[in-house]
């Protein structure tokens, strides 16, 4: 028989029993919808995470920490005693090493209670700082982020903050407000006053005789900026970020300091006083000392860009080995973390597989149900030329084509269901200022992939039915009732 | 060998020797041929008669390729049936071999005219050319004008006529028929064997497999079978 005719005859069997036909078709589309949907959802996902990640540079980056056993995106606000300190000398060696295009210092300054706009007040516990140097990148919703030129008095918040500030919508707004950024007590950093803070303990002390240092709370200062940008949440949430110099004031650590004149003024006022018992009168510091935190202390992490992503791992190793830091790279720990979406994959495909098992149950079930109404047609076909091997590959056919059939409406019905899911995903993607839309596809090796496997399904499930087709006694076929 | 034209075969010698056709059933062994030897020349009109369970059908099958003898041997046009194998037994049926059921043995779900198709879709013949050919051959037995009935809309003399339309199909050297007026009554199984009798005339060797001796008494001969045997 020619092709076309095994096409002409097996649709034309197909036809014949419409119902049967379809019911066994549906089981394969079942099956087949499910491979499709799972399949597309899991790897388009992950590809679009990779994407994410490669447009972001991020599997250019190797995050540097003093403690050796971090892991790319820990965070690392802990410094450590005995640790390497990250320090400027240090970030200026990376950056000579091999293949490293740039450093970004990060650090994260602690000591603040809130944010303060008006009479509101929000919480906020750090403030972060890195170098505006382009390899920490933010996405920002308004205003612009921090640049280099940036000093001191200003900064961006997120998203988040600006929306509980009533600016919801209305970013632009905001952008050029005076905040204030409230400590806690202790802080001694710029802008506090240590002589006034030493006054001020003094003071309470000889006012509360016999108090005890935990009674005494120093007052908060409070130090204003002016925000220039709102940064979206996505890559960090409730985030104020400041220029490095500026974190570098809040870092130092101001001490008010006895000077000689300050001891010699005090005991000048003793002898004034003339008290024979001795002398009471503390001498009051009015100098200051500052000393530099995070010169000393070290940075909390640096990023590290590569110029291309493959040389991020052996960047990453050799700083490792070279300074005894920690160092991670992104594309290590990302793409270890992405291979639950295979796990995941595996998983729901072999849910759509035993489906398609069971499909392929009714494929068989129904070609022995139409191979045995059609025994008298097989004796008759046989008895005018038809070969065993051309029953046999008819019903094979016939078998295949009902699979292909469920292949190919499966596909339709998956790729309904992902053209209805993207436009929410896509909701979902912009309301977390995510760019990306429609990112669920189905790829060409899904596609033919699917419609391949049913009809392979089919062809596999109809070779026993049609042997028996084949192999009937044409004499008795023709006698059959 | 023909693909594209079927020409027309010559007339075929069959000849028989020592055919037995065993049965077995359980611990009975039955013989539904025993020792048969005979030749059949090509071109001629053979009657084989002989009473229900004889073995008249056997050896018809057993002629045109459905059967294989369990000993013996047939040779059809110096062709050796005995020990081809499937491909070849089922291409000889194709190719030379029409068979005339009593029960006509139609495709049911089919019109006349696919019905007459059929064999020529094995021969793998054009699609244009099949379709010219069935209508040849159901116009040749007065069907021109039910090409598009299905069996269940034909009377039965009309089905055995499709029938035969389709043993014409591939001009076949052979035609087998079995009892072919069986289901007819007497008026209706004239006519077709008068229509079997004009394709003898043709040239094509006729076996016709029967009871009524009135359609005996046309051939021009008559082997009569009994308990499996020659009489
Ligand atoms: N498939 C079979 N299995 C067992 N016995 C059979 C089978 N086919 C035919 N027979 C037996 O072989 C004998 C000859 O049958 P058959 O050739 O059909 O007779 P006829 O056509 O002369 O009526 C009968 O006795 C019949 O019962
Ligand atoms: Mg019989």
């Amino acid at each position: 028989m020619r092709f076309a005719d095994y096409v002409t005859l097996a649709l034309r069997n197909i036809m014949r029993s419409k119902l049967r036909s379809s019911l066994t078709i549906f089981a394969v589309v079942i099956g087949a919808t499910s491979i499709t949907i799972m399949l597309a959802a899991v790897f388009s996902l992950k590809g679009f995470m990779t994407k994410q990640f490669e447009a972001n540079g991020t599997f250019q980056q190797i995050m540097v920490s003093p403690q050796t056993d971090i892991n790319w995106g820990d965070y690392s606000g802990n410094q450590c005693q005995d640790c390497v300190k990250l320090t400027d000398s240090l970030a200026a060696k990376l950056g000579q090493l091999q293949h490293v295009v740039g450093v970004a210092r990060q650090t994260q300054v602690g000591q603040f209670q809130a944010l303060t706009y008006g009479t509101q007040k929000l919480r906020t516990q750090e403030i972060s700082a890195y170098d505006a140097n382009g390899i920490i990148t933010t996405q920002v919703l308004a205003g612009r982020d921090i640049s280099a030129s940036d000093k001191t008095g200003v900064l961006t918040i997120s998203s988040d903050y600006a929306d509980k500030l009533g600016f919801k919508h209305n970013y632009q707004a905001l952008i050029g407000k005076q905040v204030g950024l409230m400590t806690q007590g202790w802080y001694s950093g710029v802008g506090s006053d240590p002589i006034q803070a030493s006054k001020n303990q003094q003071a309470f002390f000889s006012s509360h005789p016999g108090a005890n240092g935990q009674d005494y709370q120093p007052a908060p200062t409070t130090l204003t900026g002016k925000i220039v940008g709102v940064t979206s949440t996505t890559d960090r949430s409730y985030a104020i970020r400041v220029p490095l110099d500026w974190a570098r004031g809040m870092e130092e650590n101001q001490m008010a300091v006895v000077t000689q004149a300050d001891q010699d003024a005090a005991q000048a006022k003793c002898r004034q006083q003339h008290t024979p018992q001795g002398c009471n009168t503390q001498p009051v510091a009015s100098a200051v000392q500052v000393s530099d935190e995070l010169a000393k202390q070290g940075y909390n992490s640096y990023i590290v860009k590569v110029d291309q992503s493959s040389n991020a791992a052996a960047v990453a190793k050799t700083i490792r080995n070279t300074y005894k830091i920690g160092a991670a790279d992104a594309q290590t720990e990302i793409k270890q973390q992405l291979a639950i979406f295979n796990i995941l994959g595996l998983v729901l495909g072999g849910i759509g597989g035993i489906a398609l098992v069971v499909a392929a149950v009714g494929v068989v079930n129904t070609m022995i149900m139409s191979i045995l109404e059609r025994t008298r047609e097989i004796g008759v076909m046989r008895a005018v030329g038809a070969r065993r091997g051309t029953v046999s590959a008819l019903y094979t056919f016939e078998a295949g084509l009902l699979g292909f059939f469920g292949g190919i409406i499966g596909l339709l019905v998956g790729y309904g269901v992902v053209l209805a899911a993207n436009p929410i995903i896509n909701k979902q993607l912009s309301s977390n200022s995510i760019t990306g839309s429609n990112i669920i596809t189905l790829p060409i090796w899904l596609i033919v992939g699917v419609v391949s496997l049913t009809t392979i399904i089919g062809i596999l499930a109809g070779l026993y039915p049609a042997r028996r087709a084949a192999h009937l006694d044409p004499v008795e076929a023709l006698h059959y009732e | 060998m023909f693909k594209e034209d079927l020409k027309h075969n010559m007339a075929a010698v069959i000849e028989f020797k020592d055919i037995t056709r065993t049965y077995r059933l359980g611990d009975e062994v039955l013989n539904a041929l025993d020792n048969v030897s005979c030749t059949v020349q090509s071109g001629e009109f053979v009657a084989i008669t002989g009473p229900s369970g004889s073995g008249k059908s056997t050896l018809a099958n057993i002629i045109g390729g459905l059967d294989k003898p369990t000993s013996g041997t047939v040779v059809v046009d110096g062709q050796d049936l005995s020990h081809v194998r499937d491909r070849q037994l089922s291409d000889y049926r194709n190719r030379h071999i029409g068979f005339v059921f009593q029960s006509f043995n139609l495709q049911g779900t089919q019109t006349a005219l696919e019905n007459v198709m059929l064999p020529l879709l094995f021969a793998r013949m054009k699609p244009g050319e099949r379709k010219a050919r069935a209508k040849e051959c159901l116009e040749a037995v007065g069907l021109g004008d039910r090409l598009k009935h299905k069996p269940s809309q034909l009377s039965g003399g009309q089905r055995q006529r499709v029938a035969i339309a389709r043993a014409l199909a591939v001009k076949p050297s052979i035609i087998l028929a079995d009892e072919p007026t069986g289901n007819l009554d007497s008026e209706r199984g004239a006519e077709i064997l008068k229509l079997l009798k004009d394709l003898n005339k043709q040239g094509i060797t006729l076996v016709v497999i029967t009871h009524d001796m009135s359609i005996a008494r046309q051939a021009d001969r008559v082997i009569q079978i009994k308990d499996g045997k020659i009489a």
